[in-house]
C-alpha cells in the first residue's frame, strides 16, 4: 500500500520547519494548513499534530511522561523520578505530566509513549486476583 | 474443607505470591468491527503475539502496519470500545494442555465448553510452531487401522501420514472420520477431533456417539462453532494440533481430524478481507496455501532418538458438485499424502462408504500396510480395476465370453464386500479372512444378495475354527502355509452348511 501515513506527513512537516526563521515558519504554517485542507486531511490533524509533537520531542531529546497517582506528588519524588527516567530512556529532559486518579487506590502509574510501568495498588490487587484464580 | 482451612490456604498462597513488575507495552483501540480491532501504539509487537483487552478478552496481532496493528479478537468483541487499553503479552498465543484434557470438549483457546468444570492444565503450548525438521523424522511404516475395509485394504493409512477425505456434502466424510476414531479403542492411539464451523447440533450428536462407543476416553474434541467468530475457526485447527503435539511429545501416537478445512479457509478469507489484505483467486488471500501447508506439515512420525510418537492427520475438505479442481481442494490435495474421494453417485447407488476407489490414493500408506493385508489387497485392487473397465463396456454387448463374465461377477462381489455399515468397524484379521475368500474366488458361487450374510457367517465361523490362522496374523502379521490350509478348509466347511 502506498498511501501516505499520518506519520509521514508529520515527519514532512517537521523537516520543513527545521532550521527556518520565524517569518518563514509562519509562511510554511499557512501552506501546511492549506495542504491539509486541499487533501481533506483536516480531520486527521489532531493525530498528525500529536505525532509531530513526538517527532520534535524525540529530536530535542525530550521525553513526555504521564504520571497518574492518587495524590499530588512531592517535589522530592518528582526529582527522583526525573533522574531515574532520564537514565532509563537516555534523554536530556523529562517533562512530567501529572494526573490524579483516585481509582488507582495507591502507588503510581508511569506512562512513556506506549510503555506502562504500573506500580499502583489496583494493578497489584488485580495481579493477585489472577494468581489466586490460577492456583 | 471448613472455612478456617480455606482462609489458611489463601493466606499461604498470598504469602507465596510475588509480584514481578515489568514494563508493559500498551496501545489504544482505534476502531472495532466484525471481530477485528485496529490498535495504535504497541510498538515492538511480534506477529501472532497475544494481546489482552480490559474485559479479559484475548486477541492476536496479525497485521503489523506503520502506525496501527490489526488484531483479531478471540471471543466476544461487543464490549470492546474505542479508546480501550490493549496490553501486549510478549507471548505467542498459547493454549493450556494436560493429560486431563482427554475426554473433554474445548473451544479454540482451550477453555472447556462441555460443562464438566475446569481442566487442570500442566503446561501451555504455543499454537503456532515450526513443524519437526527432517532429522527428527522417520518414514511411515506402521498402520492406522480404521476398521473400514475399503480404506484398510486399498487406501491404507500409516501413522504420521496426512490423508485427505474429500467429497461433496452428505457423502459420509465425517462418518469415515468417526468410524476411524471408534476403531482406535485399544490401539494405543489418542484422537483429536477438530470441528471447524460446524453446527452445534452435529457436534452434540457426534460427542454422544463417541461417548456411547467408549471413544471419549482417548479423544479430545476441539470445537469452533458456526456461531462463534471467524477468528475462533481460524485458530481451532492450530489449537488442535498443539494438543496433539503435547501427546506426541510423550511418545504417543495421535490421530487428528480437521472437519473441515474448506470452512477454515473461508474463515481465514473473512479475516483477511476485513484486515484489508489483497484478495487473490476466489477472493482467498495469497497465503492460503501456507495456511494449510504449515498446519498439515506438523503431522509427522518422529524417530526414536527424538522421542518417537506420531501425528496422523485426516483433513476433510468439502467440494461443490464434485469439483476437485477448485482452489482449496487442489491445494490440500497437493499438500497431503493421498486422498479418499467420496462420490454422491456411489452414495445413492448404495455403495457406502461411497469411496471412489479409482480416484483415491494413498501415497505412503502401502509401506505401512501389514503383510497379510497387502497380499489380499493386491489382487483386490486388480479385480476392481478390471471390473471398472469392463463394467462400462459390458453394458452394450450381451454376448460376453466366459472369462469376462467371471471377472464381472468377481467385481460385483468385491463391491458388495467393500460395503460397510456406519459405526461397524471391522478387525483387521476379519478383513483379511473376508478378502481372502473373495480374492481366491471362494465367493464366486455365492449369489450377490447373500454376500453380506455369507461374510457375517464366515467371520463368526472362522473366528471359532481357524484359530491358527488368526494367531499367525496377530503375531506375525502374515499367515504361513499351515494357516492358509486351515483357513481354506474352514471356508470350505462353512460353505457346505451355507445355503447359497
Amino acid at each position: 500500500m502506498t498511501t501516505t501515513s499520518n506519520n509521514d506527513i508529520a515527519r514532512a512537516i517537521y523537516l520543513m520547519f527545521k532550521d527556518k526563521s520565524s517569518s518563514e515558519q509562519k509562511n510554511i504554517s499557512e501552506k501546511v494548513v492549506k495542504f491539509l485542507f486541499r487533501r481533506r486531511l483536516l480531520s486527521k490533524a489532531p493525530d498528525i499534530l500529536s505525532r509531530l509533537k513526538k517527532i520534535i520531542n524525540n529530536a530535542d531529546g525530550r521525553l513526555e511522561v504521564k504520571i497518574s497517582s492518587v495524590e499530588a506528588l512531592s517535589h522530592q519524588v518528582k526529582t527522583h523520578l526525573e533522574q531515574t527516567l532520564k537514565k532509563r530512556y537516555l534523554v536530556k529532559e523529562v517533562v512530567l505530566k501529572e494526573y490524579i486518579d483516585k481509582k488507582l487506590l495507591g502507588g503510581l502509574k508511569i506512562e512513556v509513549n506506549d510503555e506502562v510501568i504500573d506500580l499502583s495498588i489496583k494493578n497489584k490487587i488485580e495481579k493477585l486476583q489472577e494468581y489466586l484464580i490460577k492456583v | 474443607m471448613n472455612s478456617n482451612t480455606i482462609v489458611e490456604n489463601l493466606k499461604k498462597e498470598i504469602d507465596n505470591f510475588s509480584l514481578q513488575l515489568k514494563v508493559e507495552k500498551v496501545g489504544q483501540v482505534i476502531e472495532v468491527f466484525d471481530g477485528i480491532a485496529k490498535v495504535s501504539g504497541l510498538s515492538d509487537i511480534k506477529s501472532s503475539e497475544m494481546v489482552t483487552f480490559p474485559n479479559g478478552e484475548v486477541g492476536v496481532a496479525l497485521n503489523l502496519e506503520e502506525d496501527a496493528v490489526g488484531v483479531i479478537i478471540l471471543g466476544d468483541f461487543s464490549k470492546i470500545k474505542e479508546g480501550d487499553e490493549v496490553k501486549a503479552t510478549g507471548k505467542i498465543l498459547e493454549i493450556p494442555v494436560g493429560d486431563s484434557i482427554l475426554g473433554r470438549v474445548v473451544n479454540a483457546i482451550g477453555a472447556p465448553i462441555d460443562g464438566k468444570g475446569a481442566i487442570k492444565a500442566s503446561k501451555t503450548y504455543p499454537i503456532e510452531k515450526v513443524a519437526p525438521g527432517v532429522v527428527t523424522r522417520q518414514s511411515v511404516d506402521q498402520a492406522v487401522a480404521t476398521g473400514i475395509k475399503v480404506i484398510d485394504a486399498i487406501i491404507p493409512i500409516g501413522r504420521g501420514q496426512r490423508e485427505l477425505i474429500i467429497g461433496d456434502r452428505q457423502t459420509g466424510k465425517t462418518a469415515i472420520a468417526i468410524d476411524a476414531i471408534l476403531n482406535q479403542k485399544g490401539q494405543n492411539m489418542i484422537c483429536v477431533y477438530v470441528s471447524i464451523g460446524q453446527k452445534d447440533s452435529k457436534l452434540r450428536k457426534l460427542g454422544a456417539r463417541l461417548e456411547a462407543g467408549g471413544a471419549m476416553d482417548y479423544t479430545v474434541i476441539v470445537s469452533a462453532g458456526a456461531s462463534e467468530a471467524a477468528s475462533m475457526s481460524y485458530i481451532a485447527p492450530y489449537a488442535g494440533v498443539s494438543i496433539a503435539e503435547y501427546f506426541m511429545d510423550q511418545g504417543k501416537d495421535v490421530l487428528i481430524i480437521y472437519d473441515d478445512l474448506s470452512k477454515h479457509a473461508v474463515a481465514y478469507r473473512e479475516i483477511s478481507l476485513l484486515l484489508r489484505r489483497p484478495p487473490g483467486r476466489e477472493a482467498y488471500p495469497g497465503d492460503v496455501f501456507y495456511l494449510h501447508s504449515r498446519l498439515l506439515e506438523r503431522a509427522c512420525r518422529r524417530n526414536a532418538k527424538y522421542g518417537g510418537g506420531s501425528i496422523t492427520a485426516l483433513p476433510i475438505v468439502e467440494t461443490q458438485a464434485g469439483d476437485v479442481s477448485a482452489y482449496i481442494p487442489t491445494n490440500v490435495i497437493s499438500i497431503t499424502d493421498g486422498q479418499i474421494f467420496l462420490e454422491t453417485d456411489l452414495f445413492y447407488k448404495g455403495i457406502r462408504p461411497a469411496v471412489n476407489v479409482g480416484l483415491s490414493v494413498s501415497r505412503v500408506g502401502s509401506s505401512a500396510q501389514i503383510k497379510g493385508m497387502k497380499k489380499v489387497a493386491g489382487t483386490l485392487k486388480l479385480d476392481l480395476a478390471q471390473f471398472r473397465e469392463l463394467e462400462a463396456f459390458a453394458q452394450f454387448g450381451s454376448d460376453l465370453d466366459e472369462s469376462t463374465k467371471k471377472q464381472l461377477e468377481r467385481g460385483k462381489r468385491a463391491v458388495e464386500v467393500l460395503k460397510q455399515l456406519q459405526y461397524s468397524p471391522m478387525k483387521i484379521e476379519n478383513q483379511i479372512v473376508t478378502l481372502y475368500a473373495l480374492t481366491k474366488g471362494l465367493m464366486d458361487d455365492v449369489s450377490i444378495d447373500k454376500i453380506k450374510e455369507f461374510e457375517q457367517g464366515l467371520i463368526e465361523y472362522s473366528e471359532r475354527h481357524a484359530k491358527t490362522f488368526y494367531k499367525e496374523i496377530k503375531e506375525s502379521k502374515m499367515w504361513t502355509d499351515k494357516g492358509e490350509v486351515e483357513l481354506k478348509k474352514v471356508i470350505g466347511d462353512f460353505k457346505m452348511g451355507f445355503s447359497k
